[in-house]
């Protein structure tokens, strides 16, 4: 599927519980191009998760209207264009990897890509580099592998739109900066949008076209920084660290204001 | 991020044991129980023949296989009725018990009229509900089937609906992400998931089902093992007593290792049916 555009416009988001009102996002807009990697950064509990839902139109927001592709969000995820990749594997024990790989396309409607399932979670099995374990069971694989099955379960999908939420927040550094490495790889060769949440700089600028810094109470996006670097990037150069050190500043201020307002 | 290699750490779970090695753990597991075994039917044999204790008040083992000999016809007749009842009526507690879990989780309002009913429910002493359905149903199979599926559904039921209910939240955002349907993620994720629960279930249930069968044995039959050993009461006929309680407790181990059997069968499909922990 080709990649499409997310344009998003006065997001707002509100959640009552107990008869208290928590305002999460407020005014929110994204503009997003196709083909674009926009990472969205910010201290915990600001709201990035629940904006990125919205976006995927796994979340109806309080207000605001989303599109993808010109489309409301709604008929994206009817037609398969969402492909979501999470924190946890969240892989079925009983599949194996190819199995697990196959399993979201499996769970479409559509009978003529449910007959190739199999053929495409290969694919995307190899695209993830994890060509020779097709057969093994989750509790075979290490962290790593697992999130890379889970990421082959997004892209077997063929999505136009790649969701990710801090999909390598539980993994440690050096599978980590592998990880980094390999998903910007699968992004130059597919050129899909990727929407991507983490709480780790480095991780932001190696991989995005543009990072939007989230304030908390309520979630808004304080600066946006576009990383004009050409890739692959390298994470010592003086550009690179100056990227860094920008977000770095924005971000603690935002940590500081959300621990004031807490 | 650098362009050097680095190597991921992969946990290659190990291969286990042998089967000889298996059978040789089981048997050295077992000894100690076995000998105990023995060593008490000695002890009762000899308490028996020392204090000269008439054979209508206790039986001795030695009696008790020479009567399983005699007997023998008399009791694999029985033992095939009372089969038939816990079989059929432990089929149908899984039916009725998976069922009804499936429809409490799948439906709220259904859980919340429903789920209060089947615990109220479950402190009547079923026991006591036997002359209830023989005055209903007769003396045929039907009274017995009624009363081992209420006293074996239960815990079938509760396992399962607590199974039902553990499944991985981000397994749900996934699936709406590709738009499928609730009762889509019931039957290929939920259920899946269950497995190991139901598994318990039923260990559980098979033994109710043979409880089941024999008390509504001794409420009104004309056979079956329950009632050979209230006939023999009545004949003061202790070893052939003794003899259908020996048969019913191996009937019991039977069935309980042929639910083992079906785990094994279960995850050759399902591998976590037992590898996953169920309290
Ligand atoms: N379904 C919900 N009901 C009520 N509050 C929620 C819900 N989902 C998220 N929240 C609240 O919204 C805020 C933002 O959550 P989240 O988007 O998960 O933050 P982040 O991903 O940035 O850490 C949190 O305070 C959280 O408690
Ligand atoms: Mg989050």
């Amino acid at each position: 599927m080709t990649a499409s555009g997310i344009f998003a416009e006065g997001i707002d988001m509100t959640f009552t519980r107990n008869r208290m009102t928590h305002h999460v996002l407020s005014a929110v807009d994204v503009d997003i191009a196709p083909g674009g990697f926009v990472s969205l950064l910010g201290p915990s509990g600001c709201g990035k998760s629940t904006l990125l839902k919205i976006l995927a139109g796994l979340q109806d927001p309080t207000a605001g209207t989303v599109l993808i592709g010109g489309t409301p969000v709604a008929r994206a995820v009817a037609e398969g264009q969402i492909g979501l990749v999470q924190q946890k594997p969240a892989l079925l024990p009983w599949k194996t990897a190819l199995e697990n790989a196959a399993f979201l396309i499996e769970m479409t409607g559509d009978r003529a890509t449910k007959r190739t399932a199999k053929e495409r979670a290969a694919q995307a099995l190899e695209l993830v580099g994890l060509r020779g374990a097709e057969n093994k069971l989750p509790h075979e694989l290490s962290g790593g592998m697992a999130q890379r099955v889970s990421i082959a379960r997004a892209l077997a999908l063929d999505p136009s739109i790649l969701f990710m939420d801090e999909p390598f927040g539980a993994l440690d550094a050096i599978t980590r900066d592998q990880m980094n490495e390999a998903l910007y790889d699968i992004w130059t060769r597919t050129q899909k949008t990727v929407v991507f949440v983490t709480h780790s700089i480095p991780e932001a600028v190696f991989l995005s076209q543009t990072v939007h810094v989230m304030n908390a109470n309520p979630g808004r996006i304080s600066l946006s920084v576009d990383i004009d670097l050409p890739g692959p990037r390298s994470t010592t150069s003086a550009q690179f660290l100056e990227y860094e050190r920008v977000l770095h500043e924005e971000l603690d201020r935002n940590v500081e204001e959300a621990r004031i307002s807490a | 991020m650098s362009t050097d290699t680095v190597t991921i750490a992969v946990r290659r779970s190990a291969h286990g044991p042998s089967a000889g090695q298996r059978i040789a753990e089981r048997w050295s597991a077992l000894w100690p129980s076995v000998t105990l075994f023995a060593a008490v039917l000695i002890a009762w044999e000899a308490i028996v023949v020392i204090f000269d204790i008439s054979s209508f008040i206790i039986a001795k083992p030695s009696e008790i296989v020479m009567e399983t000999i005699a007997s023998w016809d008399l009791l694999m007749e029985a033992s095939w009725v009372t089969t038939q009842e816990i079989v059929y009526g432990f089929v149908l507690s899984i039916l009725l018990g998976v069922g009804l879990a499936l429809l409490v989780v799948r439906f709220k309002w259904l859980d919340r009229a429903l789920y209060p009913l089947i615990v109220l429910f479950q402190v009547v002493p079923k026991v006591a509900l036997a002359p209830i359905f023989i005055l209903w149903f007769g003396y045929g199979l039907t009274p017995k089937l009624w009363l081992i599926v209420v006293i074996a559904f239960f815990p079938i039921t509760l396992n399962m609906i607590v199974g039902l209910k553990s499944f991985d939240p981000d397994l749900q955002l996934l699936t709406k992400s590709v738009g499928s349907s609730r009762s889509q993620f019931l039957a290929k994720v939920q259920f899946p998931t269950s497995l190991p629960y139901l598994m318990a279930g039923l260990r559980i249930a098979i033994t109710l089902c043979v409880i089941g069968a024999v008390v509504a044995e001794f409420s009104g039959a004309s056979s079956g093992l329950g009632y050979l050993i209230q006939f023999a009461s009545t004949q003061l006929d202790t070893p052939l007593m003794f003899a259908a309680l020996v048969v019913i407790s191996v009937l019991g181990l039977v069935l309980y290792y042929a639910i083992f059997w079906l785990e094994l069968l279960v995850a050759r499909f399902y591998p976590h049916v037992r590898t996953t922990q169920v309290q």
